[in-house]
């Protein structure tokens, strides 16, 4: 079965998620869906799996390339019928059900209204086999290892005769041999003549295994069913990222005043969650990166800096003087400093409050009188952000959820410069935000620098923190390992050097 | 700095809404939906039971009915914001009641003494409840559950040790005025009053102090945000632990107004007040569109919400139905109205809110 898509239009409110995406998906190929964050891929996903319907566009299915008979899903299971098999990133298995019930699951045989358990299991063991697996039928699936559970969930789709496989960062908890495994299979079940869609972010992978490749930029399909062999691994970046790396030439700024007293200054901070003697200054206008492997405890150090853990010994001193931060609200109130969390729909932003409350929740006191807030003040203060960052929103009352991730992000940042905070921690501001948006974050951030912020910036994008940071603070296993000088901003020069203080495995 | 991020910023989408952004259509807003059921009920009632806009016999006593049953309702919704429950309405009630009972049978005080024992009383168990559930972290249901069960003992045992039964027998001054009183019976020269009882405008004003506080007020709004994300509140640097627990002291506040009221209306503080609290304490709120998720109140939608089920009540006793077959419809409307309030749900999800 051959499927292809023209033309799909998805919209959400405040953005257009695809814009015009050709979709071609051959039988007896591996195809690889690549776009970065934001790029549309799971909304496409979501589109072709009956989970959301288009807005326009069409979706074909031939058996023999000449005849085409669209096709609607007003339903996931309309796509499962239509032989679509879907592998998301979480896993959909029932834990408690065993191998065979799950891979049952969706076409579970019955017979006089019950469950078939010999036609269940006989077709279980079908779909293993093809899969070359060999797994007891009866272990409940939650005794599986992380890879079997991958492999379950493939066999899963199988059961349902999908001749369309699509599977959604599929090695992303495996190790590289379980994702060998995965990779064997996939490879057979090509030969065999389905259609295997691979989505990742891991390039060596698509290159190992994939034969055509759809690239997605800003809800677009910018290359629809090239061959890989025709094209390197930095033709494959440029349309992803629809710019070349260029952009990551130095770009020298001047060092940053560091005379005066800092703004920010930790001094031989031991904390509950593990830090150990942990000293850094920031001082006004710099933006200083704290850069780590996740885990290596930077978003914990953060927390424990705002008060959500204890600081068992040395200390913290805002503008020279000692601190005591119990609280945001402490942190807010009496030292004006804010956090930007990594965790924008859980911690940055509510969702279901308008967006003028969203951002005037830091500054209440100051626009209340009598313990009265005033609208009409809430209004002016959301205008002034809308304007300043640029924020697309199409009405004061307008929920927070409506609005596109980047735009949620700057709702998120908004909140604390209404409320002047003088001190900005800010985790991971560009995650799952679309590179254009994510271009006019950086100029925001640089400009907040330079108009006096100091900014502690965390991030594990590289590129990101060396566009960004004047210095970087490496953080290895909740110690800091190193520092990186970065004015020069010279991506080849500042990369090197953190990546050998994060590999170092002891620190003088 | 703006053109930077303007120029780079997409060209906007069109909006595909031009109803308002955050709500759904009018004809999906409960509270029209409650208006248009409540004058059709009562139009049917009085067409089937002339005796239905009776002003003696039906009217008035609606109304002083209403009265309680609106603020049982804001005493729920006072913790709905959080998205919390307050299972311990009835007896919060019953345990204020007792303590203005008791103080006007031991101290002889004035009747709007008892009335502040009453609130105090009400608040300081409220805030004990918050106070157990932010310290412990345990589930507001559970909490105000047992705390409930804990209570009913308590309360029986209060009336045991200071009454010879189950009622205080004393009747403080000014009680039978509140009690059978309507503005009607006080003229100023040969204008008089509406047939309304003095309880309502008690019950008004507790509505407007709700409506403003939930509306405008700060620590109101800093309620609903923490009703709407615990964890986005507590780093915004909202105080949730005392707002939590203010929410819960306001519920207390309200069930001790509401079980002081129902004594009056009753004519006896006894053991018995609050025993009829617990369901139209979530019918009210939830008929007029408050999510039991939190974040979101209508405090007119629980004034439209007891109205409705004082209207069905009074209609349906008229109409001599028996009290177990108005159990039944009662249940039925509640089942209905928290299917309803999953619809809204639904239907706001469709709307595009992204999770």
């Amino acid at each position: 079965m051959r499927l292809r898509a023209q033309g799909l239009v998805k919209m959400f409110p405040g953005v257009r998620a695809l814009d015009g995406v050709n979709l071609d998906l051959r039988p007896g190929t591996v195809h690889a869906l690549l776009g970065e964050n934001g790029a549309g891929k799971s909304t496409l996903i979501k589109v072709l799996t009956g989970v959301h319907r288009p807005d326009a566009g069409v979706v074909e299915v031939s058996e023999d390339d000449a005849t085409w008979a669209p096709v609607t899903f007003g339903k996931p299971q309309d796509a499962t019928a239509a032989g679509i098999g879907v592998v998301h990133q979480e896993r959909n298995l029932v834990p408690r059900f065993s191998v065979a019930e799950n891979i049952a699951l969706q076409s579970m045989p019955r017979r006089h209204g019950v469950v078939d358990k010999s036609a269940m299991r006989a077709l279980a063991s079908r779909c293993l086999q093809q899969l070359d697996l060999h797994l007891d039928l009866n272990r409940p699936v939650a005794e599986l290892s992380v890879a079997q559970m991958q492999l379950v969930e493939v066999a899963k789709a199988l059961a349902t005769d999908s001749r369309v496989l699509l599977l959604d960062e599929p090695t992303s908890t495996l190790t590289s041999q379980e994702a060998d495994r995965l990779y064997a299979v996939v490879r057979r079940l090509r030969d065999d003549g389905a259609c295997v869609v691979l989505v990742t972010h891991k390039l060596d992978e698509v290159f190992a295994i994939a034969d055509t490749v759809t690239v997605l930029r800003d809800g677009r399909s910018v290359a629809e069913g090239r061959a890989l062999s025709e094209l390197s691994r930095s033709d494959v970046i440029d349309l992803m990222v629809g710019r070349s790396f260029a952009d990551l030439q130095p770009d020298p700024t001047p060092p940053k005043d560091r005379s005066g007293i800092a703004a920010l200054e930790l001094a031989h901070v031991s904390t509950s969650v593990g830090h150990e003697d942990v000293s850094l200054t920031v001082h006004p206008g710099e933006i200083v990166g704290l850069y780590g492997l996740v885990g290596a405890g930077r978003s914990e150090l953060a927390r424990a800096l705002l008060g959500l853990d204890d600081i068992t010994s040395g200390s913290v001193l805002i503008r020279g003087q000692e601190a005591r931060i119990r609280s945001v609200a402490d942190a807010l109130h009496r030292y004006g400093m804010g956090y930007v969390s990594e965790n924008r729909k859980e911690e940055g932003v509510f969702l279901e409050q308008p967006v003028t409350r969203n951002v005037a929740v830091t500054v209440w006191r100051r626009l209340s009188a009598w313990g009265m807030v005033r609208d009409r003040s809430e209004s002016v203060l959301l205008d002034t952000y809308v304007d300043r960052l640029g924020i697309r929103i199409s009405g004061h009352k307008q929920l927070a959820g409506q609005l596109s991730g980047g735009n949620q992000q700057k709702i998120s940042l908004a909140k604390w410069l209404a409320a002047d905070c003088s001190i900005l921690v800010i985790d991971e501001p560009t995650v799952g935000i679309d590179v254009r948006t994510k271009a006019s974050f950086h100029t925001l951030i640089a400009e907040l620098a330079a108009k006096g912020l100091a900014i502690l910036l965390i991030t594990s994008d590289l590129p990101e923190m060396v566009t960004l940071a004047d210095r970087i603070l490496v953080m290895h296993d909740r110690q800091l390992a190193g520092e990186v000088d970065n004015v020069a901003h010279d991506y080849a020069a500042s990369s090197r050097q953190v990546v050998r203080y994060m590999h170092a495995e002891h620190v003088a | 700095m703006g053109e930077a991020t303007l120029t780079s910023a997409p060209a906007a989408p069109p909006q595909e809404d031009s109803t308002t952004p955050s709500g759904l259509p009018w004809w999906a807003n409960p509270r029209v939906g409650l208006l248009v059921v409540i004058v059709a009920l009562v139009i049917l009632f009085s067409a089937l039971r002339p005796s239905f806009l009776n002003v003696d016999l039906t009217l008035v006593p609606m109304q002083a009915d209403l009265s309680v049953f609106a603020i049982v309702g804001l005493a729920q919704l006072a913790v709905l914001s959080l998205g919390h429950m307050n299972l311990a309405v009835p007896r919060m009630a019953a345990v204020s009641a007792f303590a203005a009972g008791l103080t006007y049978d031991r101290l002889h005080a004035p009747l709007v003494v008892g009335l502040a024992v009453a609130l105090v009383v009400g608040a300081l168990i409220g805030a004990l409840a918050g106070t157990i559930i932010t310290t412990t972290g345990v589930n507001s249901f559970v909490v105000t559950l047992a705390l409930d069960f804990g209570l009913l003992g308590l309360v029986s045992l209060l009336y045991a040790w200071a009454t010879d039964g189950v009622a205080f027998a004393v009747h403080p001054a000014g009680m039978d005025a509140l009690r059978f009183d309507t503005m009607n019976n006080y003229c100023a020269g040969p204008v008089c009053g509406p047939p309304v009882p003095l309880v309502v405008p008690i019950a008004l004003v507790t509505v407007v102090a709700v409506g403003v506080l939930f509306r405008r007020s700060r620590v109101g709004r800093e309620m609903l945000m923490t009703g709407s994300s615990l964890r986005a509140a507590r780093l915004s640097g909202i105080p949730v632990t005392r707002r939590i627990i203010q929410a819960h002291a306001l519920s207390g506040l309200l069930c001790g107004l509401a079980g002081f009221l129902l004594a009056i209306n009753n004519g006896a503080f006894s053991a018995t007040i609050g025993d009829q609290f617990l369901l139209p304490s979530f019918l009210a709120p939830v008929l007029g569109g408050t999510l039991l998720a939190g974040g979101a109140v209508s405090v007119l939608g629980t004034v439209l919400g007891a109205t409705l089920t004082s209207v069905i009540q009074k209609g349906l006793n008229l109409l001599q139905f028996q009290l177990d077959q108005l159990q039944i419809l009662i249940g039925v409307v509640l089942l209905l109205a928290l299917s309803l309030d999953r619809v809204r749900h639904v239907l706001a999800e469709r709307r595009g809110v992204r999770r």
